[in-house]
């Protein structure tokens, strides 16, 4: 009598849910994302996630992998001597989504529709400076600047919020109180919307570029990183992309030991480092943050804790940042010559193991992370137990983000983890930002005796209009921050991709906030 | 019965005022900045003209009572605001996700009810024996289990291992399955000890006892002299797991993909976004006191003396 009521109710189970499968090859690709894509203003931020605007929406030029510009919906442009006007030469051959043209007027329309909102852009420097955006032909534009900004090209290559919407979608004129609908000039369209479930994206036919394979991206909303590895596993989700922590890296790497999946790493994207507070504590001292540079060790911090998902960072900047391939010399792990530098410098300790002291101070930082990020927490025990090994005691302190943040505006710390902005920012936006009393950078160098200069050199380097100047500038105010130690480089973060063998090979965007599902290519079964 | 019905309704009023000025107060009182984290999610650095603008465009720079007074007029005409993160208005979206919640509270509740009371019954009959031993188990496992880590070992099983069921998100019933089985774990393993507890207590009463030297068969003295007198303790514990079920629901949805209300909170309460804790909290709140209410005006229905008592004093 159980047996037929048991088989009856799997049958009944197994009717009710259809076990997913994989996309349909050639059809749609399932992704995942931890929240909805939101409205897509690509003038506004948060809900809108930036990797969907940069879906839907494209900029007059692209940033590449390795840091140089090329042409987008601007075929080409021209820049005046003094470097305050820009003219670009747009593309003829481009319409949104629902016909209409892009042409120049479209371009200042959405530019002025920016600017409209100047205050919600401030914190990016090409909002300030543009002063003006005019039509000079049909297909023309030209964008005139306060003061010379090399980075104007890097800065509009962003996500956000440099892009265009079709101008019939403006409201009220422009585009701070929403658009009616996200029509872009972008390879995909959102079609659909489910609130707490997915939103769907389809290929634009019409698109200008060439075509993507895949005809949908079905993007499901899933905020939990082992769900999604579950989703990944039982079918749901065919590809798991991000920089944020889509998976954990353990669980990353259970993936990769499998050999069924492609699993693979970016290059360096941006760099996890600690800021090392030389206005504060034991150090100011110079040797204190040379010997930390030398008691950690980074390779085996990543092999255990992140389990080979980022890699070793021996200066503040990855060598394929603009500017950065310094050839700076990195500071090995060498616990010997970390011991050595702090009793020369006066530390000294009684018995090998003790905490050092220097005219009766314990020589005891504390470290400061998101108490809830667990892989922050791990290395900072990491970090910890290597000080410790060299006679340098360590406070955690795990708080709330906010409290965290708290503290980098105001220098309330020895140790700080701190994160440069990854492509296009780095290193300009980034370095432009260490003048900012708010940035943990500013509070780090704050103890410096070149700090003045250092900035003087920074505001320098934004406006020169001179190649090989920018790169002595660069040269210099990296190679200072490096030999004093400011930082502690730890990992430079990189973007994971984990795909069905189907979805093939996955390239990566140059910037962590675009995922190139426009590049996917379908394998053959 | 009517009026003690109204009275308690009424009374519902002034209960809901003081939770949202606790509620307010107790979001305001933390170190956290809601600007600070609008501006994360946005991915924009934190200046002190960013922050200054955020503030303002959120409506944190007035001052608390200006800000309370505010959302609380609002509120009355069932305004709870714009959320911070999503920029979309709270009610609505609220309003949209609790179905879904409500569905998968319902499914384990009922779960828990049915199956909470044979076991329960089971465990009383067979007392000290091994079915006694194995509920015990149960209510071990369940009390000692969290629920999030069950409803992994669940996926692990039914949705990896075997393939039977879906992993995640709200479809046909297959989809509940796993969720309300996590959710009510707990509770029905306490219910069933309960129960069988009270049927203890209650088949060792003279009255019982009575009933079986009048020769009533073992059956009907169980069903109607021992356990419509254990009802009580387990109309309670009902009422309780309802509160319980809905908390679950928070951890339970973002697992299991469940398009509900308490992922939402999640999301709210990690981004310190005001209006939507708010909201939440304040419809759990009306939630639980509307459960209470029920559970009292259970008791009346099942117990005479609970009833005719209320209507003496009035």
């Amino acid at each position: 009598m159980l047996r037929p009521i048991l088989a009856g109710a799997l049958i009944a189970l197994s009717i009710a849910a259809p076990l997913p499968g994989v996309a349909s090859a050639g059809e749609r690709l399932n992704f995942s994302w931890p929240v909805n894509v939101g409205s897509l203003n690509p003038h506004l931020y948060s809900p809108n996630q930036m990797f969907a605007q940069n879906m839907v929406y494209e900029p007059l030029v692209h940033y590449r992998p390795d840091g140089t510009i090329e042409p987008w919906l601007a075929e080409s442009w021209e820049a005046s001597r003094d470097g305050r006007i820009y003219t670009f030469k747009l593309r003829e051959d481009v319409t949104f989504s629902n016909g209409e043209v892009f042409d120049a007027a479209v371009a200042k329309a959405n530019f002025d529709a920016v600017l409209a909102n100047r205050q919600r852009h401030a914190w990016l420097e090409l909002a300030n400076q543009i002063v003006s955006a005019e039509v000079v032909a049909p297909f023309r534009l030209r964008l005139t600047l306060k003061d010379s900004y090399y980075p104007l090209l890097q800065e509009l290559a962003l996500p956000r919020p440099f892009r265009f919407v079709a101008p019939s979608q403006f409201k009220n004129g422009g585009t701070k109180e929403g658009i009616a609908a996200p029509i872009g000039t972008g390879p995909w369209e959102l079609a659909e919307t489910k609130l707490g479930e997915e939103d769907v994206f389809v290929r634009n036919d019409t698109y200008w570029g060439k075509k993507p394979v895949y005809h949908e991206i079905d993007v499901k909303v899933i905020p939990d990183p082992n769900t999604r590895a579950i989703a990944f596993e039982t079918g749901e989700i065919d590809l798991i992309y991000g920089t944020d922590g889509p998976i954990s890296p353990d669980t990353f790497d259970r993936f990769r030991q499998t050999g069924n999946y492609t699993a693979a790493l970016s290059g360096p994207l941006e760099t996890k480092s600690l800021a090392l507070n030389t206005n504060r504590g034991p150090t100011c001292d110079l040797a204190v943050r040379q010997a930390i540079n030398h008691a950690v060790d980074k390779d085996a911090m990543i092999a255990t804790v992140l389990y080979g998902t980022q890699l070793r960072a021996d200066t503040l900047f990855a060598p394929n940042v603009p500017y950065a391939d310094l050839g700076l010399k990195p500071y090995d792990f060498d616990p010997a010559e970390a011991k050595r530098l702090l009793e020369e410098d006066g530390w000294h300790t009684a018995s090998d193991g003790d905490i050092r002291t220097k005219d009766g101070q314990p020589l005891s930082i504390e470290l400061c992370f998101v108490g809830t990020d667990a892989v922050s927490k791990s290395m900072a025990e990491i970090i910890q137990a290597d000080l410790r090994a060299v006679g340098i005691d360590v406070r955690l302190l795990g708080e709330e983000e906010s409290s965290v943040f708290a503290r980098q505006h105001d220098g309330r710390f020895g140790m700080i983890f701190n994160r440069t902005w990854g492509a296009p920012y780095d290193p300009h936006a980034f370095v432009s930002s260490m003048r900012v009393p708010s940035h943990a950078d500013y509070q780090a160098q704050l103890g410096l005796a070149d700090k003045a200069e250092i900035d003087a050199e920074i505001g320098k380097v934004l406006v020169s209009t001179d190649e090989t100047e920018r790169q002595e500038l660069y040269r210099d105010i990296l190679t200072r921050l490096h030999e004093e130690a400011v930082y502690l480089p730890l990992t430079y973060v990189t973007a994971i991709a984990v795909a069905k063998p189907e979805v093939g090979e996955v390239p990566f965007g140059a910037m962590s906030s675009e995922i190139p599902f426009d590049r996917l290519q379908l394998q053959a079964r | 019965m009517a009026s003690f019905i109204l009275k308690r309704i009424l009374l519902l009023v002034p209960m809901l005022l003081g939770a949202s000025l606790v509620i307010f107060l107790m979001l305001r009182l933390g170190p956290s900045n809601p600007a600070m984290d609008y501006l994360r999610l946005s991915r924009v650095p934190p200046t002190p003209q960013a922050l200054e603008h955020t503030r303002e465009m959120l409506g944190l720079d007035r001052p608390l009572a200006v800000q309370y007074f505010d959302w609380l007029g609002k509120a009355g005409r069932l305004d709870f605001g714009t959320s911070y993160a999503l920029q979309r208005p709270v009610l609505p979206d609220l309003l949209h996700f609790l179905p879904a919640t409500l569905q998968l509270a319902g499914a384990a509740l009922a779960l828990t009810f049915a199956l909470s009371v044979p076991l329960g019954m089971l465990a009383a009959r067979c007392r000290e024996r091994w079915p006694d031993q194995a509920v015990r188990f149960l209510a071990f496992l369940g009390v000692s289990m969290p629920n999030f880590w069950l409803g992994f070992l669940l996926v692990l099983l039914f949705s990896v291992h075997l393939g039977w069921l879906p992993a995640m998100g709200r479809g046909g019933l297959a989809h509940i399955v796993m969720p309300a089985v996590a959710i009510a774990f707990m509770s029905l393993a306490i219910n069933a000890r309960l129960l069988r507890a009270s049927m203890l207590e209650v088949a060792g009463q003279q009255h019982v006892r009575y009933a079986r030297l009048r020769g009533l068969s073992e059956r009907h003295v169980e069903r109607s002299h021992v356990l419509r007198n254990a009802w009580l303790p387990i109309i309670t514990a009902m009422g309780m797991h309802v509160g319980e079920m809905l908390g679950g629901t928070l951890i339970i949805e973002s697992i299991f993909g469940w398009p509900g209300v308490g992922r939402y909170a999640i999301s709210a309460i990690m981004n310190r976004d005001y209006p939507v804790i708010q909201c939440f909290t304040l419809v759990m709140v009306a939630v639980f006191l509307l459960c209470n209410l029920a559970v009292d005006i259970l008791y009346a229905l099942v117990d005479p003396r609970i009833r005719l008592s209320a209507e003496g004093q009035q």
